[in-house]
C-alpha cells in the first residue's frame, strides 16, 4: 500500500496538470477534443485524488489533515470536487482552467514536501475534529472559489469598461452571474469556518491543557472571518455591489492563505500538529 | 448520379433572385412536374438568397446528354416563374456527383451562406426537405444525403463557432448586454430616439426577451407608434431622466448636437440605482451621451466604435473557423460516398442472395426427407452458412473496390447481373 501511496503522491499534480491543460485548451482555443474530455479528466483526477486521501488515512491511522502540506492536498481536492459541483448546478464549464490551476499548485506543493507521519498526537483521535476540519476546508475551497470568480468578475469588468475585446471577454461570464457566484461561495464558506470555529472553541478545553485565545492562528482565522463577515453584512444592507464584492474576495482569499499557510509554518502556535 | 441547379447571392443580384423565389406551393407544383418526368428524386429549397434543385435522375430518359436535361429542367422552372425576360442561363450554376454533394454540405453548414456562418438555412433546409418528403419525390439518396447535411449543419454550430458573434451593430449591442447582465427578462431597457439603428436593436431585445422597453422621442407620436408595435411604453423625451434610476441598458440614438445624457445628470440618479450596472449603448452620430459617464463605477459605455469592432472580430473569427469547417464537410461526405458505394451495391447483392436461397430452398424441399429428423435443423443451418460464406468474397469485393474506377465498378456490377441472370426477374420466374 506504501508504494501506491508514494506513486500517488508523485502522479497526482501531474493528474491535475492535464486536467488543467485540457481546460486550458477548451478556453483558449476551444478545441473540440479538449471540450470533451475535460470533464472526464477532472472527474478521473478527483477519484484518484479521493483514493490517495482514503489511502493515506488508512495506512497512516489518520486523516491526512495533520501538517500544513497534507492540508494543502486537502485543499487542492475540496478546491476540485467543489468546481465539479458548480459546473454541475450553473452549466458553466469554462472557468475550470484558472480555479483548477490553484488544485495543480496546491498539490504540486503538498507532493513536493509531505511527510509520511506515523506518529499522532492522540489529542486529534476525536470525532468532533473531524466536523472541524471538515467544515474549515471546505469553507476555505469556497473562500478560493470566490476569489477566481471575483478575479474574473474584475478581469470581465475591466474589459468592458476599456473596451477590451479578446479572448477573456468572449469565454468569461457576465458579471451578474460571476457576482451571484463569489456572493454564494463567500456565504457558504463564512457558513462553514462559523461552524468550524463554534466547534474549534467548544472542543479547545477539553482537548488542551494550555491554550490561548490569543494564539496567532487563532487570531488569523477570527480577521478572516471578521472580514467576511462584516462583507456580507454590508452586502445583505445593499451598501456593496459588484467590484466592492470581489475586492473583499480576494482580500478575504489572501489573508485566509497568509493565515492558513504562513502562520501555521512560521509561528508557534498550540494548534500545530507536527 | 446526383444533378444540381441552382441560382443564389453569388450568381444573381436580388431582384434576380426574387423573380426565381418559389412559395411552398409552387415547389409543390413543380416537384411533382418533375419526379417522374426527369427525376427518381427530387429536392428544391428556396429562400431570399437562393433556390436549388437537387435531383437524381431517371435511369432511363430521354435526354442525350446532361447539358439537355439541365436546359429541360432550366426552362421548366423559369417558365413556371414567368421569368424569362430577368433570369438567363449565366444566373444558374450546374453541378454534379460529389461537387453537387459538397454544394449542399457548404449550404447547410453556412460556408455558402450570403453572411459567412449564418445558419439559419439550416431550419429552411429542413422545412423545405419535409415537402419533398410529404409529396414522396425524394428517396433513398436524397434523403441520406439531407440527412447528411443536417448532421454537417448541426456539427458546425455545436462544434464551431462559425455562427458566433454579431455581424450587425444592433446584434453586438445585445451580446454587450449578455456580457453584464444574467437575464434579460427581468431588464428595463431604454430606448432614446425612435431612429433606424436604434430600432432594430430594439427589436433584437424584445426578440432576446427583454423585460420591459421604455422608448423616448423628440416627437412623442413616434416613440409611441413603436412602443405599440413593440409592445413597449412610451415616455415624454424631456423627461426621460426620470426613468434612469429603473433602467439597466439605455440604447440612444438621436440626431443631436449637444450630449443628452451628462455625467452629472447620471450622478444624480446613480445613487437611486443601488449600484446595478447600466449599460449605455451610444450609437447616435455625433455621440449623444458624455464620455465621462463611463468614468461612474457599474456605468459602461459603449459607442459606435466598440460595436464596429466587435463586428469586425465576429467576421474574423468566423472567416478563421471556414477550414474547420471544411473538414467536418469531409468528414460527412466520405461518410456520404461509403454509404452511396454500399447503396448501390447493396440491392444487387439481396438479389444474388435470393438466387441462392431459392436454390437452397429448392434442394431442401427435394431432399430435406433423406435425412434423419433430428439431423434436419443442422442441415438448415450448414445449408445457411454455405450461402453466407459463398456471399462474403463478391461483397467484399463489390464494397471496397478502392482503386476501381466508376466504371470498373459499373462493369463489376454488370457481370454479377449477367452472370446470376438478374435482368430484373427472379431465378424462380427464370426456371419457369
Amino acid at each position: 500500500m506504501k508504494m501506491i501511496i508514494d506513486v500517488l503522491t508523485v502522479i497526482l499534480p501531474f493528474f491535475y496538470l492535464v486536467t488543467v491543460i485540457a481546460y486550458g485548451y477548451a478556453f483558449i482555443p476551444k478545441k473540440p477534443a479538449a471540450k470533451k474530455f475535460k470533464t472526464p479528466l477532472l472527474i478521473t483526477t478527483i477519484v484518484v485524488h479521493l483514493l490517495y486521501i482514503i489511502l493515506r488515512t488508512i495506512y497512516f491511522v489518520h486523516p491526512p489533515i495533520i501538517s500544513v502540506f497534507e492540508i494543502l492536498s486537502l485543499l487542492a481536492f475540496s478546491i476540485a470536487a467543489s468546481y465539479r459541483i458548480i459546473e454541475i448546478r450553473t452549466g458553466i464549464k469554462n472557468t475550470g482552467f484558472l480555479i483548477l490551476l490553484l488544485s495543480l499548485i496546491f498539490q504540486t506543493i503538498s507532493s513536493l514536501f509531505i511527510q509520511d507521519l506515523y506518529e499522532v498526537n492522540p489529542i486529534l483521535r476525536n470525532n468532533l475534529l473531524g466536523i472541524h476540519v471538515l467544515s474549515a476546508l471546505i469553507g476555505y475551497s469556497a473562500f478560493t472559489i470566490s476569489a477566481v470568480y471575483g478575479l474574473m468578475y474584475l478581469l470581465q469588468y475591466h474589459n468592458l469598461k476599456t473596451n477590451t475585446l479578446g479572448i477573456f471577454f468572449d469565454n468569461l461570464p457576465n458579471l451578474e452571474r460571476l457576482e451571484h457566484l463569489t456572493h454564494n461561495a463567500i456565504t457558504v464558506g463564512f457558513l462553514l469556518l462559523t461552524i468550524a470555529i463554534i466547534i474549534g472553541v467548544a472542543w479547545l478545553p477539553y482537548a488542551f491543557e494550555e491554550y490561548s485565545f490569543l494564539d496567532p492562528k487563532l487570531l488569523g482565522t477570527l480577521l478572516v472571518w471578521i472580514m467576511y463577515g462584516v462583507g456580507l453584512f454590508m452586502i445583505k444592507l445593499g451598501k456593496r455591489r459588484g467590484k466592492q464584492i470581489m475586492k473583499l474576495a480576494i482580500s478575504g482569499f489572501l489573508v485566509s492563505i497568509f493565515s492558513l499557510t504562513i502562520i501555521n509554518l512560521y509561528f508557534s502556535s498550540f494548534h500545530n500538529f507536527f | 448520379m446526383l444533378y444540381l441547379l441552382g441560382i443564389n447571392h453569388r450568381t444573381a443580384d436580388l431582384a434576380t433572385r426574387e423573380k426565381l423565389w418559389l412559395s411552398d406551393e409552387e415547389i409543390r407544383t413543380l416537384l411533382s412536374a418533375f419526379h417522374r418526368q426527369f427525376f427518381e428524386e427530387c429536392f428544391i429549397v428556396s429562400t431570399c438568397n437562393r433556390t436549388e434543385l437537387y435531383g437524381v435522375p431517371l435511369s432511363k430518359h430521354s435526354f442525350a446528354s446532361d447539358t439537355e436535361l439541365f436546359d429541360a429542367v432550366e426552362r421548366q422552372m423559369i417558365a413556371v416563374k414567368n421569368a424569362g425576360e430577368e433570369v438567363s442561363p449565366e444566373h444558374f450554376y450546374r453541378l454534379k456527383d460529389m461537387h453537387a454533394a459538397k454544394h449542399l454540405m457548404k449550404v447547410a453548414t453556412g460556408l455558402d451562406s450570403m453572411v459567412l456562418g449564418d445558419v439559419q438555412i439550416l431550419n429552411q433546409l429542413r422545412q423545405h426537405y419535409y415537402l419533398a418528403a410529404e409529396l414522396k419525390t425524394s428517396g433513398a439518396i436524397l434523403n441520406k444525403l439531407l440527412q447528411t447535411a443536417f448532421h454537417a449543419g448541426k456539427r458546425t454550430k455545436s462544434e464551431t463557432k462559425i455562427s458566433k458573434g454579431a455581424v450587425s451593430v444592433s446584434y453586438a449591442a445585445i451580446d454587450l448586454a449578455a456580457k453584464i447582465f444574467f437575464d434579460l427578462g427581468e431588464k428595463t431597457a431604454l430606448l432614446i430616439g425612435a431612429g433606424e439603428t436604434g430600432e432594430l436593436t430594439a427589436r433584437h431585445l424584445v426578440s432576446r426577451g427583454i423585460g420591459k422597453l421604455l422608448i423616448t422621442n423628440r416627437t412623442l407620436g413616434k416613440a409611441e407608434t413603436l412602443a405599440a408595435e413593440l409592445r413597449a411604453a412610451a415616455i415624454p423625451f424631456d423627461r426621460f431622466n426620470e426613468h434612469l434610476h429603473n433602467v439597466d441598458i439605455v440604447i440612444s440614438s438621436v440626431n443631436s448636437t449637444g450630449f443628452v445624457l451628462s455625467k452629472t445628470e447620471l450622478d444624480a440618479v446613480f445613487d437611486n440605482r443601488k449600484r446595478s450596472p447600466l449599460l449605455i449603448v451610444d450609437i447616435g452620430v455625433p455621440r449623444n451621451i458624455d464620455p465621462e459617464v463611463n468614468s461612474i463605477e457599474n456605468v459602461f459605455l459603449h459607442d459606435m466604435d466598440t460595436l464596429s469592432r466587435i463586428v469586425q472580430q465576429s467576421l474574423q473569427r468566423r472567416h478563421e473557423c471556414i477550414p474547420e469547417v471544411n473538414e467536418i464537410i469531409l468528414d460527412e461526405l466520405t461518410e456520404f460516398h461509403r454509404w452511396h458505394k454500399s447503396h448501390a451495391v447493396a440491392p444487387i447483392l439481396d438479389e444474388v442472395r435470393a438466387v441462392y436461397e431459392s436454390i437452397r430452398n429448392e434442394e431442401l424441399i427435394q431432399h430435406i426427407h433423406k435425412f434423419r429428423p433430428d439431423d434436419k435443423e443442422l442441415v438448415e443451418h450448414v445449408t445457411k452458412r454455405i450461402i453466407h460464406r459463398l456471399m462474403q468474397l463478391p461483397a467484399s469485393e463489390l464494397r471496397n473496390g478502392k482503386d476501381d474506377t466508376p466504371e470498373q465498378k459499373e462493369m463489376k456490377l454488370r457481370m454479377v447481373r449477367k452472370l446470376f441472370g438478374l435482368n430484373g426477374e427472379s431465378h424462380s420466374k427464370e426456371k419457369e
